[in-house]
Order: structure tokens, then sequence, then C-alpha cells
């Protein structure tokens, strides 16, 4: 169990959080921003607050 | 068109939507007026007028709870259930959980605003309201979250669009926070007055830890959902990055809740606290920028609609704010600009470029779109609201000029020594250097609320034609029907 | 990393979405609060730090002091910082605000900040400056508190303190609590605590400082009496300070 005291240190807790937050974040930034397929992909949904207007209505104008 | 919204009215519940969206104007008007009568008592504290209901101490979470929960609140509630209901082109789950969602939360903000008057405070801020209000609070917040995710489940659209995951971060961490935050024992069943559960450090952090998440999330998220529906809306156009708005969800959401211990510098919370919460504050600048970015570039390629829509620009200069104030804040959260800006005005302006800059302005844009759509009409005047969107727009800046400079002058005052190293001002020289910057802030107030005058009369007249003309066609209707039977 | 996520799952699944989204906002909240309630070292504990429960005449004057809504322009925390050490005195302890159900630490200095003002000022001062601060101090932008002249309210303190007692502080209701409040704070204060005396307590404390000068037991007199005591609990010549320095 010594293993566990490792972690309970300040100095060794800080940057192991900081590490583990900061791999999740580029792992969050390649996912999204890394493949041209999945891009397309996910910009797709940006249209949805347009979807519920007039059917063939598709001039954006709102006026 | 008219057809088209007719049968969208069926379809959704919108008399809910604009009981709020009038709501979010007459607390705008009480709170704001509020505001300005006591940033007027610190410039004139002959204003306090002897009477205990209407002194500083206790008008002052009138105001915020007025504007805050008021208007904000009301704002939030009515975009949230026009966003959730066309985004997921359903209707609300229930017509009755609306309406008392809506009764329930009027009654939460009077019966807050006479408590506060009559003496009834919790003592802290932002969360004044006495157990028996947070309770109804409790129970109005459940039943909107109930309506807000039983109505995605029933989404007709697969997907659940951006907007409404900060409507339901907002919901879900208002909830979170304001269970904690009011954790309290009444002295008796019939009595108003509670103690906190904690005590003093703990009680500090797990305030400031409500304090600002209340902005982070009341005021930042619920308010990036109606950006990310209203902008697009209003432009015409998509927004301009959807991965964009995906790293920036979740990066916010987890970051904010670290930082709210950087209200806590200096104090006899431990140092790591407050440390661990500034190096959060400064990462957040990305997120938050991030979304600046991203609702400011859906205008790309459509620049001129700033100069030709005055709603449009109400919503761009919420969103250029949004950026300042989420500048100032990290900077501002540094140990050692905090030892300077900690305990003066400097605080109570950068609340308000958020407050007035950010959160109206984008509420204002939103409302002066949405008010049109509810109401199938157009807007009674588009001058008007450029006139509104000037005096907004001076107004808040007179205020946090005025404040930035009081703030500043206040620290430096504080802090400054003579030749023999003493100090060089009393307290009281500090607070009498303050005075003119008081009266400029009350001015610059006065600004603002007559904006919103502005505001709430020309919406008056668009409900009222919206009203003639529904009544005109009606009238003209019946007579081809009696036309046609004959 | 072959297992072919996709946000999409999360965007299409409102179930796994609260639950990603309650985990997202837990976590920073649960890192900075919880360790202060296990931190031993979060309270000092200290050679002359003698931080003691509020007599019930202090804490009916503290809980005045919440109603005005005092908060909103005083503070009561000062900082390590020479200025404020000379301004205020020594800096704010965690243990000075122990017993406080609400902290009253403050955000704003409009008027200066009280954590240490007892004592600093006679009765007669804060009477006169609460009932009409510009007859002491001229630019002053206080109000006025005339109304702090009628009685004190004194039919629930008992049920205050036991409220109290049921959040943490250590007031007593049975003869067990009372004598280890003797230990604990001495005979003398220990009889201040003891609830089924709060009233009799009160009454007492009151007529002995007669704060306002006037018979009866007005809310100043449980006010002033609240603001003489603040900040003077911790006698610093006693203080160790290599012992304090962990919190900065």
């Amino acid at each position: 169990m010594e293993w566990i005291d490792w972690f309970s240190r300040p100095e060794h807790t800080k940057p192991l959080a900081l590490l583990i937050f900061f791999v999740t974040f580029v792992g969050i930034l390649l996912y999204v921003f890394g493949s041209k397929k999945r891009s397309k992909r996910l910009e797709s949904y940006k249209d949805i607050p347009f979807q519920d207007d007039a059917p063939d209505n598709k001039d954006l104008s709102d006026e | 068109m008219a057809i088209t919204t007719f049968s969208s009215a069926e379809q959704y519940n919108f008399d809910i939507v604009k009981k709020f969206a009038i709501m979010a104007l007459v607390w705008a008007l009480v709170g704001m007026f509020v505001g300005v009568y006591i940033a007027s008592e610190l410039a004139w504290p002959l204003l306090n007028l002897d009477i205990p209901y209407i002194t500083f101490g206790r008008l002052r979470p009138v105001h915020t709870g007025a504007v805050i929960f008021g208007f904000g609140g009301s704002a939030l509630f009515a975009t949230s259930y026009y966003v959730v209901q066309r985004t997921c082109q359903t209707r609300l789950i229930s017509d009755g959980m609306a309406s008392f969602t809506f009764w329930g939360w009027q009654t939460v903000i009077v019966l807050a605003a006479v408590s506060y008057m009559m003496g009834y405070s919790q003592g802290r801020e932002y969360a004044e309201m006495e157990w028996p209000i947070d309770i109804l609070i409790e129970v109005v917040w459940v039943t909107y979250l109930i309506l807000f995710v039983g109505t995605i489940m029933r989404r007709k659209q697969p997907h659940i669009y951006v907007a409404n995951w900060f409507y339901l971060a907002f919901i879900l961490a208002t909830a979170l926070l304001h269970t904690f935050n009011n954790l309290a024992v009444p002295v008796n069943l019939f009595s108003m007055k509670s103690y906190s559960l904690f005590a003093g450090t703990q009680d500090a952090m797990t305030q400031w830890w409500y304090g600002h998440n209340a902005v982070g999330f009341f005021l930042t998220a619920g308010f990036l959902g109606m950006m990310y529906y209203f902008v697009p809306k209003q432009a015409g156009r998509p927004i301009y990055s959807y991965r964009l708005s995906i790293v920036h969800f979740w990066a916010l959401g987890f970051m904010y809740m670290w930082v709210g211990a950087h209200h806590l510098h200096w104090t006899a919370l431990p140092d790591w606290t407050s440390t661990l919460a500034a190096t959060f504050s400064i990462l957040l600048l990305m997120p938050s920028w991030g979304g600046m970015i991203n609702g400011i570039m859906t205008l790309s390629g459509a620049w001129h609609k700033l100069r030709t829509d005055p709603v449009m620009r109400f919503l761009i200069v919420a969103l250029s704010f949004y950026g300042m104030s989420t500048f100032e804040g990290p900077m501002m959260s540094l140990k050692e600009v905090n030892a300077l800006s900690h305990y003066t005005d400097w605080t109570i302006g950068h609340v308000h470029s958020g407050a007035l800059g950010w959160v109206a302005m984008i509420s204002f844009g939103s409302l002066y779109h949405m008010i049109p759509k509810l109401w199938d009409t157009k807007l009674y005047s588009t001058k008007l609201v450029e006139i509104h969107f000037w005096l907004a727009t001076i107004g808040v800046l007179l205020y946090i000029i005025a404040m930035w400079i009081s703030g500043i002058t206040q620290g430096l005052m504080w802090r400054a020594f003579d030749d023999f190293g003493n100090l060089q001002y009393s307290f009281v020289e500090s607070v009498a250097a303050m005075i003119p910057f008081y009266i400029m802030r009350a001015i610059g107030g006065a600004f603002f609320l007559s904006g919103v005058v502005v505001m709430a009369y020309n919406i008056f007249m668009t409900i009222r034609e919206a009203k003639r003309e529904e009544a005109a066609l009606e009238a003209k209707l019946a007579v081809k029907m009696a036309g046609l039977g004959a | 990393m072959r297992i072919n996520f996709k946000h999409e799952w999360i965007e299409t699944n409102i179930g796994l979405m609260l639950v990603l989204t309650m985990l997202a906002i837990s976590v920073g909240g649960l890192v900075e609060i919880a360790p202060l309630f296990f931190i031993n070292k979060t309270i000092e504990k200290t050679e002359g730090v003698d931080v003691r429960p509020y007599s019930p005449l202090e804490m009916r004057g503290r809980d005045i002091y919440i109603r005005e809504g005092c908060y909103v322009c005083h503070s009561q925390m000062i900082r390590p910082f020479r200025d404020e050490k000379m301004r205020y005195g020594h800096y704010s302890l965690a243990a000075e605000s122990q017993y406080d159900h609400p902290f009253q630490w403050g955000s704003k200095r409009t008027g200066p900040d009280l954590a240490r003002v007892g004592g600093k000022y006679s009765n007669e001062w804060h009477v006169q400056h609460l009932l009409a601060p510009r007859s002491m101090v001229p630019e002053s932008v206080m109000p006025n508190y005339p109304w702090l002249m009628t009685l004190l309210d004194q039919s629930d303190v008992a049920d205050r303190m036991k409220a109290l007692r049921t959040v943490g502080v250590p007031y007593s209701l049975t003869e067990a609590e009372r004598e280890a409040n003797v230990k604990k704070f001495g005979e003398q204060v220990a009889e201040q605590l003891h609830i089924p005396d709060a009233n009799k307590n009160l009454v007492e404390q009151a007529n002995l400082g007669n704060y306002d000068g006037k018979p009866g037991v007005s809310e100043m007199d449980a006010l002033v009496a609240y603001l003489q005591v603040l900040g003077t609990m911790v006698d610093f010549t006693k203080v160790n300070e290599d012992e304090l320095v962990h919190s900065r």
C-alpha cells in the first residue's frame, strides 16, 4: 500500500493532476479537431436552430 | 410567414415564454431603479432617510436579488423554454409545471425583496434569502430541471443542440450550489432566522464557491446558452464552429468550479486553496475567449449587420464586454493585483462590466429578437432600439470607468505611507475622495436604466400593435366567413 | 484509444450528458472544499488564541449586524500587509471566526474593516456614531440607525443558542456540557454559554455594560456589545508567530 502514499504528497499530486488534466484537454482537442471526416460530421449539427423555420424557407434572414 | 408562426404557436408553449419575458423587463426596471437609488445613497447618505427598510445595507440585496434572479433569472427561464422547444421541435412536457415555475419564481423574488427590507437575511452575499424562501427555490428549481430534461427527452430531433447543453449545465450547477451553500438550521419552525451549518473559514469557502459559480453558471453558462441560439438566429448564419463549442462547453464547465477561492486571497483561508483557484482563473481565460470568438466570428462575412441591425449590435457588444471582463477577472485573481483591488470599488466595477455589459446586453438582444417572434409581429421601432443601445453603452462605460478610478484610488490611498513610514491617509479621507466617482457611477446607472425604460416602451408598443393586428385579422376573417356562409 | 468514441453519444443521450456534466462541475468544489474540513491546520490552535463563542448579548448583537447588512460595507478580515497592520492590527486568524455562523469576512470596504474594532472606541462613541455617523465623522456615508434604540427582542434567545449549538457552537444545555465548557473556557465564560441561563445572562451583561446609557436592554446595547468584543479574543503578545505563517 506504500504506493498510495506517493499520491497523497502535494508535490506529487499537483504535477500529476496537471498532467492528467492537460492530457485530457489535448485529447479532447485532438478528437475534436483531429480528423477531417469527423470535423465535417460534428459541424453538421450547427444548423439545428434553423430547422424549425418554414420547411422550404431557406432564406435565413429573419426579417 | 404568418402561417408558420401561427402553427408554431400551437406546437409550442409560447405563453410561458411571454410571461417570463415580460417579467424579465419588469424586474430589470425594478432592480436597476433600486441600483441607481443605492448608488445615490452612497453619494448622498441623506437618501437613507432614516427609514430602516431602505437603508443601503438592506436595499443592496434587494438590488442584487432583483437584477440577478429577477431579471437574469426570468430572462433565462424565458429563453431556455423558447430555445429548448424550438431546437427540440417539441412542446414543453407540461404546461402546469411551466406555470408553476413561473409563479413560484416570481414569488421567490418578491418574498426575497420584502424579507430583506424587513431585515431577514442570511448574511451571505447573493444568497441572503432565508430558509423558507430557499426551500421554495429548491422546489421550483427541481421542477425546472425535470421540465427541461423531460422536454429534451421528448425531442423530435435526435441531436441535442449546444445551447441546451449550456442551459443544462446552468440548471444543474445552480441546483448544486444553492443546495450546499444554504445548509442552515432555523431557530425554530416559525422563525425566519437560521444559522449556517458551516462556520468561519469553511463557511467562507462554501460561500465563495457559491458566489463565483453563481457568476460562472447562472450569469455565464446560462447566458452562453442564449448566445449559442440567438446570435446565429439574428445573424442568419450558423455558429462559427460547432467543434469549438464542444471544447468550450467541457472546459468552461470543468474549470469554473475551481476559481471561487480567488475571492479569498490573503485571508485566513489556507494559501494552497486560493493559489489553486487563481491558477484555474487564468486558465479559464481560454475557454472564455474561445466562446467569445465563437460568438463574434459567427458574424464573419456579414459584418455590415453591425451597422444596420441594432439588435445584432447588442449581441456582439455583449460578447465584447464578456471578453473584456473575462480578461479583467483572471487579472484581478493574481495575488498581487488582488492585494490592491480587493475590498475596493474595482470589484464592483468588474461585476458590472460583466452584469451590465454582458448579461444585460445579451438579454436585451435576445429579447428584442424573441419578442416579435412570440407575438408574430415586427418590433415597433428599430430607432428606439438604437437609442437604447447607446444609452446602455454610455451607461456601462461611465459606470466602469468611475469604478476603475475610485477602486484604484482607494487601493492606493489605503497603502500609501508618508516619509516617516506612517499611513498617509486616514480611512475617511479615502471615503471623501470617492464621492465624485459615486456620483458619476449613479449617473452611469441612470443612463442604463433610462435605456431599459425606452426598451419597455418599445416592447409595450410592439405587443399592443400585435394585438391590434390580430384583432383586425380576425375581424377580416369573420367577414370572409360570413360572406362564405351567405 | 481504438474504442471509436463518438461525442455524439453524449450529444444524443441526455442521461449521459447529465452525468458527465455533473462530474465535470463537481471536481473543483470537492478538491477545494472537502479538505478544509479534515486538515487540522485550517484553524490555529496555539498559545494565546482563546477564542470563545459569543455571550447571549453579543450573539444577539451579531444578529442585528447581519439584519442591517453591515457586511455589505464592512469587512472583518485583516490581510497580512504592513498598511493593514498599522490601520487595523494583526492579520485575522481562522480561529477568530471559528464560531461565526455565518462568517462575516465581507468583500468590500466602503467603511473600514471591523475585525479588531473592539475596544478601539468608547461605548458612547459607538452609540453616537450609530445614531448619527456624520456627527462624529463628517465625511462618513454611513446611514443613521436611530431605530437601534428600540428594545431588544429577547423572546427566542435560548432557541437561537440551541440552533447554534446544533451547528456546532459549544453552548451547553446539560450539566455535563457545562462542565466541559468550564474545562475549556473557564468558569466565567462557561456560565455565559449555558443556554438555560441565557436570558438572565443577557440582561446582566446589558445592565453591567449599560452600553447605550439608558435603562432597559436595547438593540443598541446588543450591537455595541458585539462590536466591542470583535478581535479581542486573541492575545498576540503570547502568540508564537512562527506557528501562524502556514496560512499565508
